[in-house]
């Protein structure tokens, strides 16, 4: 008689022949615009100076990547942007678990937590120049500035969506606190705090930009702006395409390891 | 003294005076305030529970029951009274009670087998015996083909399955359900109705039983315990006489339906004074 439900195992299906033609047409709209670009500035629709064709883009890069100084901009960016997107995560981390479990905490610190995102946090970028000097770290504090607020909300609104008979479960095997966060809280947080983890990591991108644009003698930022000054706007654009293959690398090596650490995802905690 | 002749013994007979009640309350009753003003959840509550028995408390919504397995539990202080387990009061939860809600709580990063144990590892117990007894607990519930897999892949009669043997794997001698079928459809209710009679019984594990579903209440039970709302209180306690062990004929028998009746009695009487 217990078994009567045995056949009613509901199996995750995927969706398999569907997901080929999504990849298919993604494919198609990208081979679209490159033509797009390649053609329009080739037939004299937009001007050269404002938009080079993607051959000279794609050889602009190619250049680029045999001097034998785009090697050391690239790693100075990609330092600042990882140290800011590590750091970032930390403290936004710490600070979203403090206020999830602490009501104290939360009730006196939050409205400072959400007056100081409410400022476009751009404006620091100057004042970080002249704190912290033109070198690596007013560019790191930028980017942990922007990046650490995603991840700080999502901790702490993960942490407080845990259900309350959960917490009553808990409670009645008398877990200690640190037991039900460790075996319930933090897990059932952590698909939200991965989708922060995420912002985090373009957040990072754009802080350590900005504050390369701001003020600074290296990096890809500070190339941009060297280019773009120079009219050499094929450079410019190369520079572009490396730092969205930075963000877009970041982001997908993110998406593989939230795919493999919270194998458990369903639709409805997406 | 068997279990059986607990059962027969029926629940509205006195109990003999050298058993002591596993579960007692005292003028048992819980305040809240609300904006300043007080609301009664629970007026005191008097009962006395008898090792083994299944006693059910019906009652609609915002009656207290949940406010009085609570209590009970442990989870939540009383604003007056007491209750208590084994003759000592309750201030904290204690392992020997255990506690299952109308919701699985299953942890859907765990298999089946690591949800059942989970409260080891809190309990600090991970042993190799542990371990047997979770098998064969779940096998008792009738998941023995599923120890591996994981909540999202069962349905929801199944979950609450794995919940009942997360909780019975640690041998509590009481049990505290908060209308733990109610999300359940009528066909797998009384399945699993007749299993957790099964299964408790065996165990001689005492069992109180929230519910909004009368016929269940009265189909499981010794004794089941009325309550109304506002203020919430137990208006009457019914004892069901009906022969053990139960099956799904039993509520064809003409003294179930006067029971039903009986409890459906005191429910309508007491709105009927509002
Ligand atoms: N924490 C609380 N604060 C205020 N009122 C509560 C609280 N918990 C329950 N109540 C109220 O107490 C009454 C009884 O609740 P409950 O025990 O949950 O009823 P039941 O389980 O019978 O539906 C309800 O009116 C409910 O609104
Ligand atoms: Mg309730």
């Amino acid at each position: 008689m217990a078994l009567t439900e045995a056949g009613s195992v509901r199996l995750n299906r995927k969706a398999g022949s569907g997901d080929l033609r999504f990849t298919l047409i993604t494919w198609g709209v990208l081979l679209l615009l490159i033509g797009l670009w390649e053609t329009l500035p080739r037939m004299g629709m937009v001007s050269a100076i404002i938009l080079p064709p993607f051959s000279a883009v794609a050889a602009a890069l190619w250049s680029l990547m045999m001097t034998d100084f785009f090697l050391g901009h690239f790693i100075v960016t990609l330092r600042e942007i990882l140290i800011g997107f590590v750091l970032g995560t930390a403290i936004g981390f710490a600070i979203g678990v403090a206020l999830a479990i602490w009501p104290t905490v939360k009730r006196v610190a939050y409205p400072f937590v959400v007056g100081f995102q409410a400022i476009p946090k751009i404006v620091f970028a100057p004042l970080f120049i002249a704190w912290f000097g033109f070198g690596e770290t007013s560019k790191v504090v930028m980017a942990v500035v922007i990046a650490f607020f995603p991840v700080l909300i999502n901790t702490m609104v993960g942490l407080e969506s845990v259900p309350a008979d959960a917490m009553r479960l808990m409670r009645s095997i008398r877990a200690t606190p640190m037991q039900s966060f460790l075996k319930v809280s933090l897990p059932h947080a952590l698909p939200m705090i991965f989708a922060g983890v995420k912002a985090a990591l373009t957040f990072a991108v754009i802080g350590a930009i900005v504050g390369e644009f701001v003020g600074a003698s290296e990096g890809l930022g500070y190339l941009v702006d060297l280019y773009n000054n120079q009219l050499r706007i094929d450079r410019v654009f190369a520079v572009v395409v490396v730092l969205a293959a930075i963000g877009a690398g970041g982001y997908f090596l993110l998406e593989w390891l939230d795919k493999k650490l919270i194998f458990w995802r369903t639709e409805d905690n997406k | 003294m068997t279990l059986d002749m607990m059962s027969t013994g029926g629940a509205g007979t006195p109990s003999p005076a050298w058993t002591k009640p596993v579960i007692e309350t005292r003028s048992l009753a819980k305040t809240f305030a609300i904006s300043g003003s007080e609301f009664v959840a629970l007026q005191g509550v008097d009962l006395a529970i008898e090792r083994g028995e299944f006693i059910s408390f019906v009652g609609p919504s915002g009656c207290g029951k949940s406010t009085l397995l609570n209590m009970v539990a442990g989870l939540m202080p009383a604003t007056s009274g007491e209750a208590l387990v084994n003759g000592v009061a309750v201030r904290e939860p204690s392992r020997e009670v255990g506690f299952m809600f109308q919701t699985p709580v299953l942890l859907p990063w765990r298999t089946v087998e690591q949800n059942v144990l989970m409260p080891g590892e809190v309990f600090g117990r991970k042993d190799n015996a542990l371990r047997d007894k979770a098998r064969a607990v779940i096998e008792a519930v009738g998941l023995g083909g599923f120890v591996n897999a994981y909540p999202r892949q069962l349905s929801g009669g199944m979950q609450q399955r794995v919940a009942l043997a997360r909780v019975l794997t640690y041998e509590p001698s009481v049990l505290l359900m908060d209308e733990p079928f109610g999300a359940l459809d009528e066909f797998t209710r009384e399945a699993m109705n007749l299993e957790l009679m099964r299964i408790t019984r065996q165990a001689g594990i005492t069992v109180l039983f929230v519910t909004h579903n009368i016929t269940e209440a009265v189909f499981m039970s010794d004794r089941v315990v009325v309550m109304t709302p506002r203020p919430g209180k137990v208006s009457g306690i019914v004892p069901v006489d009906l022969p053990r062990p139960r099956e799904i004929e039993t509520m064809q028998l003409p003294r179930f339906t006067e029971i039903l009746f009986e409890v459906r009695h005191i429910l309508g009487g007491s709105r009927g004074a509002h």
